[in-house]
């Protein structure tokens, strides 16, 4: 069936029908993942029991095990994956770049910064897990500005800079740039500090503390709000800014409300997890293949499903169910993302008109 | 860039052609009246009103606007470029109501771009496409439309189609076309009006009236391009070799009086020698007769290869 479509009409458009099924089997995926992300981990704990930990008040460790690390974990994986996958999707139209991804161009980097200004800089006291609700604020909104930062950096270049590999090579400059201050400041900084910022270099998402989840729930949140939103000016936005300002849109003021949203998203997602690779740029470039449109009220929504799905899974695989290890997250997430980038340059060489 | 002083004027369902040498400024003419940059000095009057004072969303119900820049995004339908064009008359999230959706079906109907609906625009032709992004704004539906070069990079036969598409759009849909291009001979034969932008100032005029009074012939003052008025071509500024008496009648005599012209002799009207005679009736030969010889040649290729030897023997 798929194959004779093919061949009869190779260009046709997926149908609302399609999309909407799309959508409903999205869902589905995110619940289902969800449910085995709980119940799945390295400590085996037989359905029931999770069951009974979830619904009634135990006291026992499987309860503890569950509704304190296993939920808050799974629900931080969604929160991320949708977080990321987001700013990935803004920064590829914005930038019409399809390489574009939060950690490609360096602003992963810009917000580690910013959180190793508020760690190293201030106090040790600071450090991830030990700071009140208010502290973890403070390290989200320095994450936001050093995100922010970047962006306007890289917007400015991508002004005078057409080329879309020069841009892709500058973030990685950029990146390193970043990567040698820091440096600098962990030569500069204590024992307590060191100690502090290493642990949050090596984040998961899993030591979030409930604080720390509420302050990524809220700015996600918004962000998304903001996506939303944004969705009509991304439509704009794909025709170039001349074509854009020609219809009508308000070119700077949409860019103000993007870089908001992707500064918010990327730079909460990085103060708490550490930065995680290969996401925000793999996510939007599956929705788009998936929904086969350009149109962002598909692919907004789209791309948060996919990559909550997505993140969700990697989340999965990381704990390998059924053996006692654990991979590290950010090895998962590039095993999943690599491939998918790698296929995007190959099936399009002149780097052109990806998305 | 820095324009001469102007001052022009166009009215509704008027296709007018701006027309001027590389870097004069057309396109930053054309951007300013769309106002996508604000003007230098001066202003933009649309319905008496300024341009500066309209608002972002307001000024894109009037104006729509084309240029060169090619639209790369894989995975976008020719509806969804199209219904790009709806952006100004849409709520904030864009929704496409049955208002807006017939809009965009009108729009695809008056460009001949139906069929194409759900076809991807990274797939279609140079011609196809542009026609895909006038429907974009005619679905924008606006009053006036500026085009920068829309015939440019296209194949004569997509040209002529485009050029005829912007022709209906303004006598049928009454909208005002603003276009640039570097194609006089187009120019005038299809636009209502021309501005011709020259270093000191700006012409505008019927394409006749500005044939008559010969004003492109300052377009090319220093190049060795001359502009023929009588034609409405152009040909290049040569050193005449000699002159040449022509005999015969129609589309022969049209054809060989170009071949010789553009060898470098001109025509007159005296008989004299050389003189050439041209088919007719039951000769299907050219024939060259100089003083003391008639030769005969099958095709203008050769008559002119005999002619320029003649004329070399001769000196």
């Amino acid at each position: 069936m798929k194959t004779e479509k093919k061949n009869v009409t190779k260009n046709t458009v997926a149908s609302e029908k399609q999309q909407s099924l799309l959508f409903l089997i999205l869902v589905f995926l995110i619940i289902s993942f969800l449910i085995l992300d709980i119940f799945l981990g390295s400590v085996s704990i037989k359905a029931s029991d999770v069951i009974k930990a979830l619904f009634n008040n135990t006291d026992s460790n499987f309860a503890t095990i569950i509704l304190k690390f296993r939920l808050p974990k799974a629900f931080t994986a969604l929160i991320v994956g949708i977080a990321l996958s987001i700013s990935g999707l803004q920064m590829q139209t914005v930038f019409r770049n399809p390489m574009a991804g939060p950690d490609v161009l360096g602003i992963s980097s810009g917000a580690s910064l910013g959180v190793a200004f508020v760690i190293l800089g201030f106090s040790a006291n600071l450090s991830p897990d030990r700071i009140n609700e208010f502290g973890n604020w403070i390290l989200a909104i320095a994450a936001w500005a050093g995100a922010g930062a970047v962006m306007i950096l890289i917007m400015f270049i991508s002004t005078r800079v057409k080329d879309i590999m020069t841009i892709l090579i500058l973030g990685i400059m950029l990146s390193s740039g970043i990567s040698a201050i820091v440096t600098i400041m962990q030569y500069f900084s204590n024992e307590s500090m060191l100690k502090a910022y290493v642990i949050w270099t090596m984040g998961s998402l899993g030591n979030l503390t409930s604080s720390q989840l509420n302050v990524l729930l809220v700015s996600v949140f918004v962000g998304m709000v903001l996506s939303l939103i944004s969705a009509k000016m991304l439509n704009a936005l794909l025709l170039g800014e001349n074509y854009a300002s020609s219809i009508g849109l308000n070119v700077k003021f949409s860019r103000i409300v993007i870089f908001s949203c992707t500064s918010i998203l990327t730079g909460s997602v990085t103060a708490f997890c550490g930065p995680i690779g290969f996401i925000g740029i793999a996510m939007p470039h599956i929705a788009r293949i998936l929904f086969k449109t350009s149109d962002h009220k598909i692919l907004v929504p789209g791309t948060i499903l996919t990559g909550g799905a997505v993140m969700l899974a990697s989340d999965i695989i990381s704990q390998l169910p059924g053996s006692e290890t654990v991979l590290p997250l950010n090895a998962v997430t590039s095993l999943i993302g690599i491939p998918i980038v790698i296929w995007v340059i190959l099936r399009n060489r002149k780097y052109s008109g990806i998305f | 860039m820095l324009l001469p002083p102007l001052s022009a004027s166009a009215k509704k369902g008027e296709l007018i052609a701006v027309i001027g040498k590389n870097g004069i400024g057309k396109s930053t003419l054309l951007r300013t009246i769309a106002g996508l940059q604000p003007s230098l000095g001066g202003e933009i009057l649309y319905s008496g009103k300024n341009i500066a004072e309209f608002s972002k969303n307001d000024l894109a119900q009037n104006m729509g606007y084309l240029s060169t820049e090619t639209v790369k995004v894989s995975n976008m339908s020719v509806y969804d470029l199209v219904s790009l064009g709806r952006f100004p008359h849409t709520n904030w999230i864009g929704k496409i109501d049955n208002e807006n959706h017939s809009a965009i079906l009108n729009a695809l109907e008056k460009t001949a771009m139906t069929d194409f609906s759900d076809r991807y625009v990274s797939e279609l032709s140079d011609g196809e496409r542009q026609r895909a992004m006038i429907a974009r704004i005619v679905a924008q539906d606006t009053g006036v439309m500026i085009m920068d070069e829309p015939t440019a990079y296209l194949d004569i036969g997509s040209k002529y189609e485009i050029l005829h598409l912007m022709h209906r759009l303004s006598q049928k849909s009454d909208k005002t076309i603003i276009f640039s291009t570097h194609d006089l001979h187009m120019a005038i034969s299809q636009s209502d009006k021309i501005w011709l932008i020259l270093d000191d100032k700006l012409i505008e005029g019927a394409p006749e009236d500005l044939l008559i009074e010969g004003t492109f012939d300052h377009l090319f003052d220093s190049s060795p391009v001359k502009f023929d008025s009588e034609r409405g071509t152009f040909s290049f500024k040569r050193e005449e070799r000699a002159s040449v008496s022509l005999t015969g009648e129609g589309l022969m005599r049209h054809w060989t009086e170009m071949a010789i012209h553009r060898a470098g002799f001109s025509i007159s009207e005296e008989k004299g020698f050389p003189g050439i005679v041209v088919p007719s009736g039951n000769s299907d030969h050219w024939q060259l007769i100089t003083a003391d010889t008639t030769q005969n040649f099958c095709s203008i290729y050769e008559l002119i290869c005999g002619l320029i030897k003649e004329n070399i023997r001769s000196i």
